[in-house]
């Protein structure tokens, strides 16, 4: 072994050792919720506390998705006698489905569009819309949240999905506009001459040859789009009030609300709200430098 | 040209454009207009009808109220030791990623992940590992003699307001680290190949070569993060509810305190409009930093 052999082993330990702590601190909460929503009842508080469940059990998953009744009652608000915020778990699940993916969709479709046209065509003011579009952003929800909430009670759709639909499509268009502009304008507008030139009209050019191109930015703005939906609470908090229409974020927070908490429950909430999170992470994670290097930031 | 309707350029260019400008009017435009509005009334929402225009009162109010300061200035302090730590964190841990080693991928993800986990699930995760009494943390504190007493993480002042902080810091690191590891990549390799050649040891190399070419990231990060961050609402409300009493109010918390507990929605929005005043300077510093109406070409 040469030398710089030796040098380079070395730093290459050192770094991953370096790395290994790093991780470890950064993953060790989501490591700990993982395990306490594997551990019995009797295990939660044993001392000292155990990393890997002696007894593994997946009891608390199963009463969530059953909705088997706890022992605990729970004392939150509109919560009847008899029942628990577990109960409606799987009810807010498919309702942070419905709503996510609604807004998203509805982001999706009209950024791409806006940006196609921004793009593409010559008008007052084409260049100004996508920055006051990222100026709208920057604006923080609660800025924006109670005049909504008051559009919404004009409406007469309080406390409805679409009313949360209507509200995460508010937050997440400006940015997946700033997005799809950023992508669209890197496009180049020769293939679509090119189309345009053998005889295909502007809509079968748009759908033939732009959309597919623009494919990487259109995923990367849906999985942005769907991540601030998901992981919203102050919209889901304000604009709904019964238990059956909450989200999961909100609806989880009424754990708390009883007398006693039954960690071993929140933690498998937990895990299973971030579930779909993390597979969404693991497609982001191709489109992540793509979709920040166009901008297309939001925290 | 295929048979059925075609419709001219322009048209097509407005049709496309027409659902984003009517969904920012109605979503974007008019609620901020609304909110900027409701700052000038007097509004309970419980009796719209009773709402009456109150002139600069609901400022007078807020600008009287000792407990606006206090957010005011916790908000600050919050801003400023999350950024701090964010940025510092950031540089190093995106420095320890822009490395050729096998494995880093997976490091990488791990390493970032946390930025998509539900503030509400870190929130529950948070009260969970630094419950005072059978939380994890403390016991491993104690176990190592590093504290006698157990600390009252969530429950005393400073100690509530370090917690948010490090939530703050834990949760949105990663999003430096994607900002930093990005330009890292495009830095050319023949500036760190000089640089050797000169002689350069490796703190050199960082201080000389490598935070030059960074500064522009850094400085556009730093003043999105700040922006973000004095704006944040969840990640306090969710984990210390502002408290214990209002230690950890910031200005989002005060106006939703003020809007949905004291039923003052015209002073909640009062805040709403001196948050927007200081993101307005944020954002006029972002603009000439990123050079707005310069280069028409780069994003």
């Amino acid at each position: 072994m040469t030398r710089i052999e030796f040098w380079t082993l070395t730093r290459r330990l050192a770094s991953y050792a370096v790395l290994s702590a790093v991780t470890f601190i950064v993953c060790f909460p989501l490591v700990w919720a993982l395990s306490t929503s594997l551990k019995p009842k009797s295990e939660i508080f044993a001392t000292p506390p155990t990393l890997i469940p002696h007894a593994a059990t997946t009891e608390n998953y199963k009463a969530l998705l059953t909705g088997r009744p706890q022992y605990f009652q729970s004392g939150g608000q509109q919560v009847t006698s008899g029942t628990t915020p577990a109960q409606f778990f799987t009810r807010w699940f498919v309702n942070s489905v419905i709503v996510t993916l609604g807004s998203t969709l509805i982001s999706i479709t009209i950024s791409t569009l806006a940006a196609y046209s921004l793009t593409r065509f010559r008008y007052w003011g084409r260049t100004v819309v996508p920055y006051f579009s990222l100026l709208g952003y920057m604006v923080p929800s609660i800025i924006f949240v109670f005049p909504l909430f008051l559009v919404m009670v004009q409406l007469n759709l309080t406390d409805s999905l679409l009313s949360l639909v209507l509200g995460y499509v508010c937050i997440t268009l400006p940015f997946c506009m700033w997005l799809m502009w950023a992508f669209m304008r890197s496009i180049p507008i020769e293939i679509e001459e090119a189309a345009l030139i053998d005889g295909a009209s502007r809509l079968q050019v748009f759908r033939q040859v732009v959309l597919p191109t623009a494919l990487p930015g259109i995923i990367a703005a849906a999985i942005f789009s769907m991540i601030v939906s998901w992981n919203d609470y102050l919209f889901g908090r304000v604009f709904l009030n019964s238990l059956d229409n909450l989200t999961l974020t909100v609806g989880v927070m009424l754990f708390f609300e009883g007398t006693h908490v039954d960690w071993g429950l929140l933690m498998a909430a937990s895990v299973l709200m971030t579930v779909p999170m993390a597979i969404l992470f693991m497609a982001l994670q191709r489109h992540l430098v793509a979709g920040f290097g166009a901008g297309a930031v939001k925290g | 040209m295929r048979a059925g309707f075609t419709l001219s350029d322009r048209a097509v260019g407005l049709l496309f454009i027409a659902p984003f400008l009517a969904a920012a009017i109605f979503f974007m435009v008019y609620p901020v207009v609304e909110a900027i509005r409701m700052a000038f009334y007097s509004y309970n929402p419980l009796r719209p009808d009773l709402s009456t225009f109150v002139g600069l009162r609901n400022f007078e109010f807020i600008f009287a109220d000792p407990l606006f300061w206090d957010s005011f200035w916790q908000a600050t302090v919050w801003t400023l030791l999350s950024i701090v730590f964010q940025t510092v964190f950031g540089v190093a841990i995106a420095l320890l990623l822009h490395q050729a080693l096998p494995g880093i991928a997976l490091f990488r993800g791990l390493l970032l992940f946390p930025y998509i986990v539900p503030t509400v699930v870190i929130a529950l995760i948070w009260r969970w590992i630094f419950n005072p009494e059978i939380g994890v943390v403390n016991y491993a504190l104690q176990s190592a003699s590093l504290i006698k007493e157990p600390i009252y993480w969530l429950s005393t002042p400073s100690m509530a307001m370090a917690s948010t902080i490090l939530l703050n810091v834990w949760k949105y690191t990663p999003f430096v680290v994607i900002c930093v590891l990005a330009r890292l990549q495009t830095v050319p390799l023949e500036l760190y190949d000089a640089a050797k050649v000169d002689g350069a040891g490796v703190v050199r190399r960082f201080l000389d070569v490598t935070l030059p070419q960074l500064k522009e990231v850094l400085i556009v990060v730093i003043v999105f993060r700040t922006i973000w961050t004095f704006n944040k609402f969840e990640e306090i409300y969710l984990l210390t509810k502002g408290g214990p009493g209002t230690s950890t109010f910031n200005l989002a918390v005060y106006s939703f305190e003020q809007s949905i507990a004291n039923l003052r929605l015209g002073v909640g929005a009062a805040t709403g409009v001196v948050m927007m005043v200081m993101l307005s300077i944020g954002s006029i510093i972002y603009l000439r930093v990123s050079g707005f109406g310069q280069d028409e070409k780069s994003p």
